[in-house]
């Protein structure tokens, strides 16, 4: 099987097939690390960013000298681009609530509990969206898009270390947060 | 992941029930389709209109040096008036770069 520089080499040449090969490869994780950034009320627009940054890297792909990874400089662009894109769609109407999408997974039973269990995922949605944006990401990827720490460390561009350290100083903030807001979660 | 404090431990699991949703995915289609925008934005139409655009900011660039200088303007005043707007632009795109870059390394 071909390197990616191999592939960049080529695609630098004009080779479809090449850029075509390297668009199978990296496709899903530009996708998930969208996703991550721009959460679950905006994921037709990760779709976007997705399309966005293979377009920009197919513009661009000359000018790319192979310094870092392929991988590593396709995942900065895609967090700059999903990062500029969330600054522009904040105050838009989101597809669907996230905490709406969670519960439509985890029923819980009695009208009462249910509607506890919604305020805090609420409270705690809210509470996510204030972090910096790679702890948000870190967080994303970690608890709903099932990534390993390592996929973490990857698509954000940081030692694995950094990773564990941005999902451990993440889930302190929100246990300060939460526990600000009166919300106990045992 | 390493060894959690039970108040750490809580908050995970709570993030594990809260979070937990269908993972999106791509749309099968969605490499191919990538590839026909990708072939029709690398068409000739699209490499004229950028030497066409090229083009039309030149000639601005030299209609406007000699009106100014029919105006009386020396060579300097002419330079600050055109370069100064592009080198905004460039500082503008320096500095929303280096914004991202402080926010991902400021979190560290």
């Amino acid at each position: 099987m071909e390197s990616d520089s191999q592939l960049v080499a080529r695609a630098q040449r004009g080779d479809q097939q090449a850029f075509a090969e390297l668009v199978r490869r990296h496709s899903a994780p530009v996708f998930r690390l969208a996703v991550s950034i721009l959460g679950q009320e905006f994921i037709p627009e990760a779709e976007d960013v997705a399309q966005e940054v293979f377009l920009k890297v197919h513009h661009a792909i000359e000018s790319f000298r192979g310094e870092a990874e392929f991988s590593s400089w396709i995942y900065r662009i895609t967090f700059n681009q999903a990062v500029n894109l969330k600054a522009r769609v904040r105050f838009r109407s989101p597809h669907a609530d996230e905490t709406v999408l969670y519960r439509a997974v985890s029923p819980e039973p009695g009208p009462h509990r249910q509607a506890e269990t919604a305020q805090r995922d609420q409270a705690l949605a809210e509470c996510i969206r204030t972090l910096p944006e790679v702890y948000q990401s870190a967080l994303r990827l970690y608890y709903w898009l099932d990534a390993g720490v390592g996929e973490v460390a990857e698509l954000l561009g940081v030692p694995e270390n950094t990773a564990k350290s941005y999902l451990h100083r993440a889930r302190q903030l929100l246990h300060g947060m939460l526990k600000e807001r009166g919300y106990s979660y045992d | 992941m390493t060894e959690m404090e039970p108040r750490e431990a809580e908050i995970d699991s709570l993030l594990r029930r809260s979070m937990a949703a269908p993972v999106p995915r791509l749309p099968l289609d969605f490499d191919e389709r990538l590839m026909r925008e990708v072939r029709r934005s690398s068409q000739p139409l699209d490499r004229y209109r950028r030497i066409l655009l090229t083009g039309y900011g030149l000639t601005s660039v030299v209609t406007s040096a000699a009106v100014m200088r029919g105006q009386g303007l020396g060579w300097g005043a002419i330079s600050v008036m055109i370069l100064g707007p592009l080198a905004l632009v460039a500082a503008a795109r320096w500095a929303r770069r280096a914004t991202y870059t402080t926010m991902r390394h400021g979190a560290k």
